[in-house]
C-alpha cells in the first residue's frame, strides 16, 4: 500500500510542476473519520483554501491531494462541522469531523417534500432514528417520549405492543381521533389498534422496525400540516426510512438483549392480615345493623398439605421477569445511479405480565436508481410478521372491571387460598371458580392459574406496505413525482378458552377466529417547480392525492367442545355463531398545492393549500378547503444585525409567524353521516331496527391555528433555543352529541358538528453543547410544553359528555363547557367523620352527608352530621374534581461522551393534571377482596383521625368502587428517569484487527425511577387508552415495565 | 426552436399529468358510499319483507338483554324478599337486590335506555307506516301498528310501574316519566318534561285498547302465537295493567274474554285457545304451547350468555338461591309441588333453574303467561267479593302443578285471606319471572329485609326514595327539561 502511495505522490508531484510554478506542491494523504465512531468517512470533499484543488474521499475515508506547503485544506461534509486544517511539513493527516450539531442547515421532511431547516417557517421537530433504535419497545412511536416540544407521549401501561397516547399540542377533538396522521414514506398508513379482541392489544405501528427508521418529523402548526388538509388537525408524524448511499456497501448488526420487570406494585395485606381485616368488617356490619354478632367470623386462615399457612403472594403467579431479545442486519450501499438499504429483523419480547409476547420478523428493502439525467425511480418494500399474545389483562380499554383482568385477580384474590391443591390439581370449584379454602364465602373469580393456562389469545399481522414511485424531470426545476403505495394489512385473532375450568366451562369452551383485511392503497402525484435565481429562491407545488381504506373483518365464534382435547377453533364443536363481522371503504381525494418564496434567505414566505374530499362525512358536506400561510424574517441576516455588538453573541435570530385552518373528518365510522338500519334475528325471524340515526350536514371541524415564534443561536450556535407561542381553536367539533336516552336512539348519540374548544401556550426547545473539551462533550437538549385546553361549546345546550370508563357507574370523566376536556368526575369527600368512622360526601348543596353502608333501626345510609336523615348522594351531586389533561410537560435529553464512553440520561417529566386512581377503590374494597397494607390504618375508634373509612362488609360506596369520589382523585405530577444508558465504542484499531468496522456495546435502563406523589402504579396510566373523553384513569390496570437491557452494534 | 420544443413538451407531460389523476365520474364512486351490511332508512320501507323485518325488530328491542330477555325480570324479582344474593356482584343485580342502586348504576341506566330504545322503535314504525305504507295493504299496516303500540304499551308499562311512584300511592298524580310518541332519529328534542303517572297509564290503556283493535286473532303457527301479540295478548296484558290500578272492574271485564269459564278447566275461546299446560314441559321443551300468551324466543343464532343471561345468572352460576325466610320455605310451596321441579338443590340451597342451566341458553323467556290471567283474575274477583270465582281461579293454577295440595278452609274464607294466598300463590307460580317487588308496589308494602349470613339487605318502606329506580342519570344530564 505505502508503495502505491509513494508512487502517486511521485507522479503528482511531478505532472503538477508542470502546471503550478507559484509553490512547490506535494502530495498529502491521510484519513477522514467521524469522530463519534470513528469509522472512515467516503465522499467528504477537501479543498485547498483559495484555490480550485480539490478532490472527495474514497470509500474508506482516504484521500490524496496535491497541495502547497503553508496551505491550508479545507474538509467539508455535510452534516459535519466543517475543518481547517492547515499543511504542515508533514505529507499524511488524519483528520476527525465533528457531527454538526447546528441544525439550521438540516433537512427537514415537510408534506410532500423537504425544505432546509433555515427556509422553513412553520413548526416543526425532528427526532432521528439513532434516537429511537436500541430502546426496547414494540413500536418506535413508544420510543419518542420527551423527545420535542410539544409532543405529548405517554405509555398508557406495560402491556406490550399498547399504542402510546400521542398529543401533538394537546387534544384537538372530543370524538375524533387525537392521533396524529402517521405518514411512512409518503403512504398514510393504519394506526391504533387493529386487534379484533378486546382483551390483546395489536399496534400497527409495531410492524414498522425501529431501527429501519432515519428520522421522524413532527409537523405541529396549522403551516405546515395543512398540505395534509383534513388528516392533519392532530399533526402529522412523517417517518422516512433509511435508504441507500453511494460507497462501499455497509453491514451491520443490531443487537439487544433485555430483561422486564413490574415496577411499582403495591403491598398487599397477607393471610393472618387479611382474614383479621375481612372478619373486622364483617362484624362491624352486625354491629351497625345491631344483628346478632355469634358466629360472624366468615373469614379462615387455611393450611397446606405440610401443615404451614397458606400465604399465596398472587403477583408471583400473574408477574414474571420478561427476557426479550432483539436482532437487526443491515446492509445498504450504492454506486452512483442505484442505491439499496436492506435490513431484516428479528424481535422476541415477552412482557412482565405472565402469557404476554410480541414478535416481529421483518425485512425491507428500500431502492433508488437513476435511469438517466431525467428520470429517476425509487421502491420500497416492507413485509413483516408481527404476533401479540396476551392474557386478559383488564388493562385496555373496555376490561377494567372484567373478573378475568390479571392485573385485578393479582390484586383482589385472598392470600389465604392456594392456586393448587394438595394433590396438585387446580384449586377451583365445580362451576370453574377458584375455591375458597376455609372461607365461608362464594368468589365469582377465577383461578388465574388455571385460567392463564388453558386460555389464549392473539392478534398476529401479516402486512405488506410498498410503493413505487417515479420523478420525470420535465424541464430545469420542474419535476412530476407519482407514487403509488399499498399498505395491506392481515390480522388474524384467535381467542380460546378452556372448557375445563375458568370463565367458560359454563359454555364447555369457546374458541373464536376473526381474519380482518386492511387494504389501504395511495396515490400521489406531484409537480414541484424550484428555481433560485439571484437573491429569489421560488418553490411551486401542485399534487393530487387519493387514498382509499378498504376494512373487511369475518370469523365465527365456537362453544361446547366435542372434547376437551380440542384447543383451537378448528376442533369439533357443538355451536358455530358468526362474529367480528364488518365490510367498509372510505376514501379520502384530494387537491393541494404550495408556494415557497425567499429572498435574500432573509425573508422567507409559504402558502398551502388544500381541498379534501371525504367519503364518510355527510353527502352535503364531503369537501372542505384548508390552507395555511407562513412567514419567517431572518434577523441576523441584515447587515445591521451583523454590526451589532449583539451579533457575537446572539449569532442567529429567526423570526416566524404562521396562521392555518387544518379540518378533521377522521370518522372511525365509516358511514357515521348516514341514518341506517341493521338487521338481526328475533329467535329465528329476520328483524330490521335503526342501528344509527344519521346527520347529512356532518362536516368537518376546522381547527384554525396560530403559531408564533423565534429562533435564537447563542454562541456561535452552541446554544440554540426554539421559543413558540400557539393557538388552536377547534370549531364545529364533530361530537357523539349525547341524546336523551328517552329518545331512544342507538347508543343515545347523533355525531354532530357542534361544541368547540381551544389549545393554546407556549414551547420551548433549548439544545446546547455544554461542554466540549478535549476528549469529554456534554450535550444537553430540553423541552418545555405548557398547554391550557378549554372547551368553550358542546352540543343542544352545552350538555355534559360523561366519560365511562367500561361501565356507566365509573363515570369518571366530564367535558364540560369552561373545563378541559375529559375533566375528572365524581362525589366530593371530606374525609372521614371522626366520631364514627364514616365517608362524608358533599353534596350538591354544599352540605356534609355522612354515609354508612349498613345502618340499624332509626338510622340512615346517608345522614347530615347530626345524624338526621339526608338524601342519597346521586350523580346530581358530581361535581368536576380536576383537570386530567397535563398543564405543563417537557424532556431532557443528556448525553455525556468521554473518549470510548458515551453516557446519556434523558428525563420526562409532565404534571398540573390530577388521576382518578380508580385502583385505589380496589385496593379498598370491602367485599371478600384482600386489600393493600394502608387499609390498617383505618378508622376503629371515636375521635380517631384518618383518611379511610370504617370497614364495613361489602360496603362499595366508602371508597369509590361504586360511582366516583374525590378521595380518590390525585395530583399526576412526576418526574421521570425514562432512560439511562451507558456505552463503549471499542477503539477502531482493536476492532479492525478482528475484521470489523466499528462495534459498541452498551447497557441501558428504561424507566429506571419515578419522582412522584401519585400513589397508584402510574402516572401516565390510562386504562381507556387514547380516549379523548376519558383521560387520566388507573383501573385495575398493571403498571408501566422497568426494563434493562444490553446491546451491541457492529459494522463490517 | 429550442424552447417550442420544450413548451410542447411540457404541455405533454402536464396532459400525463392528468391522466394521472382520477377522472371525475370515479370521485363520485370513490365519495358517495354506502355500507354493504345495513340499509340507508330511505329504502327500509321499501318492501313488505323488510317492513315485517321492521316489526320483528320492535319485538327484538323489547327482547333487549336488559329488558324481557331477562335481567328486567330479574331486578323485578330479587328486589323482592324472595331471593338471596350470593356473590354481591353488582354486574348481576346486587344493587337491586341490595336497594342500593343509584341513578348512576348500570343497571338503572341500561334499562332505561333498553325499554325507551324499544319504544322508538314502536314509534319509528307507526309513524312510517302512516307515511310510506305503500308496501303492504291497510289490514296488514294496520295489524303492524297495533303490534307496535302493543310493545310500546308494555314498554312503558315496564317502566312507568318502577322508575315512578306505584299509581295507587295518590292516583297517579306524581311525575312519573317523559312520554314520547314520536319518532326520535334527530338530535331535536332533548328536553321532555315528565308526564304523570296517570297520563302514563292512559296511553298504555289507550295503546292497548287500539291494539286489540286491530290485532290479529291468531297467526299461522304455534311460534308465532307465542311470539307474536294477537288480540288475548293484548287482553291479557291489560288485566296486568289494572291490577296496578286496583281497577277490579277492568280487570274482570278483560280476563273474562280469555277466561270465559266460571270453573276449572279454563281456556280461552276467542282467539289463540290459551289454557294451563304441564308446568315443566313449557320451560324445558313445550315453549310455544297456548299457556305462553307472549314469550321471547332464543335460538343459537340469537342468544345471551354469561352476565346477559338470567339462566346464567340463576342456573348456571348459583348466584341466587331461595330465601328459607321467604317462599321457598311456606308451606304453600309444598315438597311434592311440580314447581320444585324448576328448582335444583346445592348444598342445602335452592337455585332457580326455570330458564335452564347449561349453555347455549335457548329456553325462552315468558313476558305473560295463562296462569297469571288466572291468578290476576282471581285477584281482582276476590277484591269484589267474588270468594268462590277467586277460590277456583286458584286452585286451578296450584292442583296443576300439586294435585294433591288442599287450600286450608280458613285462607279460602275471607278475602283477605284469600288475597293473601293468591299473592303466595303468584311467588310460587311467577318466581323468577318478575313479578314480585312490582306485587309489592303496587299494594305499597314493604321491601323486606332480607340476609344470609354475610349479605344484608334492609327493608326499603314505600315511603323510601329507593322504594323505586332512580330516574337514569344520562337521561338527568341530556333532558333538561325533566
Amino acid at each position: 500500500m505505502k508503495h502505491k502511495y509513494f508512487a502517486t505522490l511521485l507522479y503528482v508531484v511531478f505532472s503538477l510542476q508542470t502546471l503550478l510554478s507559484v509553490a512547490q506542491d506535494r502530495t498529502v494523504t491521510g484519513t477522514v473519520r467521524d469522530k463519534s465512531s470513528g469509522d472512515g468517512l467516503p465522499g467528504v470533499s477537501l479543498i485547498i483554501k483559495g484555490s480550485n484543488n480539490g478532490t472527495i474521499t474514497d470509500q474508506d475515508g482516504k484521500f490524496s491531494i496535491s497541495a502547497p506547503s503553508g496551505g491550508i485544506l479545507v474538509v467539508s461534509f455535510v452534516g459535519f462541522n466543517s475543518v481547517e486544517q492547515p499543511l504542515n511539513n508533514s505529507n499524511s493527516y488524519n483528520i476527525d469531523l465533528a457531527a454538526d450539531t447546528r441544525q439550521l442547515s438540516e433537512i427537514i421532511v415537510v408534506g410532500y417534500g423537504t425544505q432546509t431547516k433555515a427556509e422553513f417557517t412553520g413548526s416543526a421537530a425532528r427526532i432521528t432514528g439513532t434516537a429511537v433504535k436500541d430502546i426496547p419497545v414494540q413500536s418506535f412511536d413508544q420510543a419518542l417520549a420527551g423527545r420535542a416540544a410539544g409532543v405529548s407521549i405517554a405509555q398508557p401501561n406495560g402491556v406490550l405492543n399498547n399504542p402510546p397516547i400521542i398529543r401533538i399540542r394537546g387534544i384537538n377533538s372530543i370524538s375524533l381521533s387525537s392521533y396524529p396522521l402517521i405518514v411512512v414514506d409518503g403512504i398514510p398508513i393504519n394506526t391504533g389498534n387493529v386487534s379484533a379482541d378486546a382483551n390483546v392489544v395489536n399496534n400497527p405501528l409495531g410492524d414498522i422496525n425501529p431501527a429501519d427508521i432515519e428520522s421522524i418529523d413532527v409537523l405541529k402548526d396549522a403551516a405546515s400540516t395543512s398540505i395534509y388538509g383534513s388528516r392533519a388537525a392532530a399533526g402529522v408524524l412523517l417517518i422516512t426510512t433509511k435508504r441507500g448511499k453511494e460507497g462501499k456497501v455497509k453491514v451491520s448488526y443490531e443487537g439487544w438483549t433485555g430483561f422486564s420487570t413490574a415496577t411499582r406494585l403495591p403491598k398487599l395485606l397477607n393471610s393472618t392480615q387479611f382474614v383479621a381485616i375481612k372478619n373486622e368488617a364483617v362484624l362491624n356490619s352486625r354491629i351497625l345493623a345491631g344483628t346478632s354478632q355469634e358466629g360472624y367470623e366468615t373469614f379462615f386462615p387455611s393450611n397446606n398439605a405440610d401443615g404451614s399457612l397458606v400465604d399465596t403472594r398472587w403477583y408471583d403467579y400473574l408477574y414474571r421477569t420478561g427476557v426479550s431479545h432483539n436482532h437487526n442486519v443491515s446492509i445498504t450501499g450504492g454506486s452512483k445511479s442505484t442505491s439499496y438499504f436492506f435490513s431484516t429483523n428479528f424481535s422476541d419480547q415477552k412482557g412482565f405480565l405472565i402469557d404476554n409476547d410480541f414478535k416481529r420478523k421483518a425485512v425491507r428493502f428500500n431502492i433508488d436508481h437513476e435511469v438517466n439525467s431525467r428520470l429517476k425511480l425509487r421502491a420500497s418494500i416492507n413485509y413483516n410478521t408481527t404476533f401479540n399474545k396476551s392474557p386478559n389483562s383488564g388493562s385496555l380499554p373496555n376490561n377494567a372491571q372484567l373478573i378475568v383482568g390479571a392485573a385485578r385477580m393479582a390484586l383482589t384474590l385472598a392470600p389465604n387460598v392456594a392456586p393448587y391443591n394438595a394433590d396438585g390439581s387446580y384449586n377451583i370449584t365445580p362451576t370453574g371458580q377458584i375455591g375458597n379454602g376455609n372461607n365461608k364465602i362464594v368468589s365469582s373469580y377465577y383461578n388465574p392459574v388455571s385460567l392463564l393456562a388453558l386460555s389464549r389469545y392473539t392478534s398476529e399481522n401479516d402486512r405488506i406496505i410498498g410503493s413505487f414511485g417515479a420523478t420525470l424531470k420535465l424541464l430545469k426545476g420542474l419535476d412530476l413525482t407519482t407514487t403509488y403505495a399499498i399498505d395491506r394489512l392481515r390480522t388474524e385473532n384467535v381467542a380460546f378458552l378452556s372448557p375445563e375450568n375458568g370463565s367458560s366451562s359454563s359454555t364447555k369452551g369457546q374458541g373464536s377466529n376473526v381474519t380482518g383485511l386492511r387494504n389501504n392503497w395511495n396515490w400521489t402525484s406531484t409537480l414541484n417547480y424550484d428555481r433560485r435565481s439571484g437573491k429569489h429562491h421560488l418553490a411551486l407545488l401542485a399534487g393530487y392525492d387519493v387514498q382509499k381504506f378498504e376494512n373487511s373483518s369475518w370469523g365465527a365464534y365456537v362453544t361446547q367442545a366435542a372434547d376437551i382435547y380440542f384447543n383451537d377453533y378448528q376442533g369439533s364443536w357443538g355451536v358455530i355463531n358468526p362474529t367480528g363481522n364488518s365490510l367498509e371503504a372510505k376514501a379520502y381525494l384530494s387537491y393541494f398545492g404550495r408556494l415557497n418564496y425567499d429572498l435574500n434567505d432573509r425573508y422567507f414566505f409559504t402558502a398551502n393549500f388544500r381541498r379534501d374530499g371525504n367519503s364518510a362525512l355527510g353527502i352535503e358536506n364531503k369537501f372542505g378547503n384548508f390552507g395555511g400561510v407562513s412567514a419567517g424574517w431572518a434577523l441576523s441576516e441584515e447587515s445591521f444585525f451583523k454590526d451589532a455588538a449583539i451579533s457575537s453573541t446572539l449569532n442567529s435570530v429567526k423570526f416566524r409567524a404562521s396562521w392555518g385552518r387544518v379540518g378533521n373528518g377522521n370518522l372511525s365510522n365509516a358511514y357515521g353521516s348516514q341514518e341506517l338500519y341493521a338487521a338481526s334475528l328475533y329467535g329465528s325471524a329476520a328483524t330490521w331496527a335503526i342501528s344509527q340515526a344519521g346527520n347529512p350536514r356532518l362536516g368537518w371541524e376546522t381547527s384554525e391555528q396560530t403559531n408564533i415564534g423565534v429562533d435564537l443561536g447563542l454562541l456561535k450556535d452552541r446554544v440554540q433555543v426554539e421559543l413558540t407561542w400557539f393557538n388552536n381553536d377547534v370549531n364545529g367539533l364533530i361530537l357523539n352529541a349525547p341524546q336523551s336516552p328517552s329518545k331512544g336512539i342507538p347508543g343515545n348519540v347523533i355525531l354532530s358538528n357542534v361544541g368547540s374548544l381551544y389549545n393554546r401556550g407556549i414551547e420551548l426547545g433549548i439544545n446546547a453543547n455544554i461542554i466540549r473539551k478535549g476528549d469529554f462533550s456534554w450535550n444537553a437538549s430540553f423541552n418545555y410544553t405548557g398547554i391550557r385546553n378549554k372547551v368553550t361549546a358542546l352540543a343542544d345546550g352545552n350538555a355534559d359528555v360523561i366519560g365511562s370508563t367500561h361501565t356507566a357507574v365509573n363515570a369518571f370523566n366530564v367535558t364540560r363547557v369552561g373545563e378541559s376536556v375529559g375533566s375528572l368526575y365524581g362525589a366530593k369527600t371530606d374525609g372521614v367523620n371522626p366520631e364514627n368512622g364514616r365517608r362524608i360526601f358533599i353534596n350538591a348543596k354544599g352540605e356534609k352527608v355522612q354515609f354508612s353502608h349498613v345502618v340499624g333501626a332509626g338510622d340512615f345510609r346517608y345522614s347530615y352530621l347530626d345524624g338526621t336523615r339526608a338524601p342519597e348522594i346521586s350523580a346530581a351531586d358530581y361535581d368536576v374534581l380536576g383537570n386530567a389533561l397535563p398543564k405543563w410537560y417537557g424532556g431532557l435529553v443528556n448525553n455525556f461522551k468521554y473518549k470510548q464512553f458515551d453516557f446519556s440520561v434523558n428525563l420526562t417529566y409532565a404534571g398540573g393534571n390530577y388521576i382518578m386512581n380508580g385502583t385505589k377503590a380496589t385496593l379498598r374494597d370491602q367485599r371478600f377482596f384482600n386489600n393493600y397494607t394502608d387499609i390498617l390504618d383505618r378508622w376503629t375508634t371515636p375521635g380517631q383521625v384518618t383518611d379511610i373509612p370504617r370497614l364495613v362488609y361489602n360496603d362499595q360506596t366508602s371508597n369509590g368502587n361504586n360511582g366516583p369520589i374525590s378521595a380518590n382523585v390525585e395530583k399526576g405530577d412526576f418526574l421521570r428517569v425514562q432512560n439511562i444508558g451507558l456505552g463503549y465504542t471499542i477503539p477502531t484499531g482493536l476492532i479492525n484487527r478482528i475484521g470489523l468496522g466499528s462495534a459498541r456495546i452498551y447497557g441501558q435502563v428504561s424507566n429506571a425511577f419515578i419522582f412522584t406523589k401519585y400513589t397508584g402504579s402510574d402516572p401516565e396510566s390510562s386504562v381507556n387508552s387514547n380516549s379523548n373523553t376519558s383521560p387520566g384513569v388507573e383501573l385495575n390496570s398493571i403498571g408501566q415495565a422497568r426494563n434493562i437491557t444490553f446491546g451491541i452494534n457492529v459494522g463490517f | 426552436m429550442k424552447k417550442y420544443i420544450s413548451y410542447r413538451r411540457l404541455t405533454g407531460y402536464l396532459g400525463f399529468a392528468a391522466l394521472l389523476s382520477l377522472s371525475a365520474c370515479d370521485e363520485d364512486k370513490l365519495l358517495n358510499t354506502s355500507p354493504p351490511t345495513s340499509l340507508s332508512s330511505a329504502y327500509v320501507f321499501d318492501t313488505p319483507d323488510r317492513v315485517l323485518g321492521l316489526v320483528n325488530g320492535i319485538y327484538k328491542g323489547v327482547k333487549s338483554a336488559n329488558f324481557y330477555g331477562g335481567r328486567y325480570l330479574l331486578y323485578l324479582d330479587v328486589r323482592g324478599e324472595d331471593f338471596i344474593n350470593v356473590t354481591s356482584n353488582v354486574y348481576t343485580a346486587y344493587e337491586s337486590w341490595n336497594n342500593s342502586y343509584s341513578s348512576g348504576s348500570n343497571d338503572i341506566i341500561s334499562l332505561w335506555a333498553s325499554a325507551y330504545s324499544a319504544i322508538n322503535l314502536s314509534n319509528i314504525l307507526i309513524d312510517g307506516l302512516a307515511k310510506n305504507g305503500t308496501a303492504i295493504d291497510a289490514t296488514l299496516a294496520a295489524q303492524y301498528t297495533a303490534e307496535a303500540k302493543f310493545l310500546r304499551a308494555l314498554s312503558y308499562y315496564s317502566l312507568v310501574t318502577i322508575y315512578a311512584r306505584p299509581y295507587n300511592e295518590n292516583n297517579g298524580s306524581s311525575p312519573a316519566i317523559p312520554l314520547r310518541l314520536s319518532p326520535e332519529t334527530t338530535p331535536e328534542n332533548n328536553g321532555l318534561k315528565k308526564s304523570t303517572v296517570a297520563e302514563i297509564y292512559a296511553q298504555i290503556i289507550k295503546d292497548l285498547n287500539e291494539a286489540e283493535a286491530a290485532l290479529p286473532e291468531n297467526y299461522s303457527t304455534p311460534l308465532l302465537n307465542t311470539t307474536r301479540a294477537h288480540k288475548n295478548t293484548a287482553r291479557a296484558l291489560k288485566t296486568r295493567v289494572f291490577l296496578n290500578q286496583k281497577n277490579w272492574d277492568k280487570v274482570i271485564e278483560e280476563a273474562v274474554k280469555i277466561v270465559p269459564q266460571t270453573t276449572a278447566p279454563y281456556s280461552a275461546t276467542a282467539g289463540v285457545k290459551h289454557q294451563l299446560q304441564n308446568i315443566s314441559q313449557i320451560f324445558t321443551s313445550d315453549f310455544t304451547s297456548t299457556e305462553s300468551i307472549l314469550s321471547v324466543p332464543f335460538t343459537s343464532l340469537d342468544s345471551y350468555g354469561g352476565q346477559s343471561s338470567i339462566a346464567y345468572i340463576y342456573g348456571a352460576n348459583s348466584e341466587y338461591y331461595l330465601n328459607p325466610q321467604g317462599i321457598g320455605g311456606d308451606s304453600q310451596f309444598s315438597a311434592t309441588d311440580a314447581r320444585r321441579g324448576l328448582l335444583k338443590v346445592t348444598s342445602g340451597r335452592s337455585f332457580l333453574t326455570k330458564f335452564g342451566t347449561a349453555s347455549p341458553f335457548l329456553n325462552y323467556i315468558p313476558v305473560i303467561r295463562y296462569s297469571e290471567i288466572l291468578l290476576n283474575y282471581a285477584e281482582a274477583t276476590a277484591n269484589k267479593g267474588q270468594l268462590t270465582l277467586a277460590a277456583n281461579l286458584l286452585k286451578a293454577v296450584h292442583a296443576r302443578s300439586d294435585a294433591n295440595y288442599t287450600f286450608a278452609e280458613s285462607a279460602l274464607a275471607t278475602n283477605t285471606a284469600l288475597i293473601n294466598a293468591i299473592w303466595k300463590e303468584r311467588r310460587i307460580e311467577l318466581l323468577g319471572e318478575g313479578f314480585r317487588s312490582n306485587d309489592l308496589l303496587r299494594n305499597n308494602l314493604p321491601l323486606p329485609a332480607k340476609s344470609s349470613s354475610t349479605l344484608v339487605s334492609g327493608q326499603v318502606s314505600p315511603s323510601a326514595e329507593n322504594y323505586i329506580f332512580p330516574i337514569s342519570n344520562a337521561e338527568i344530564v341530556t333532558n333538561k327539561l325533566l
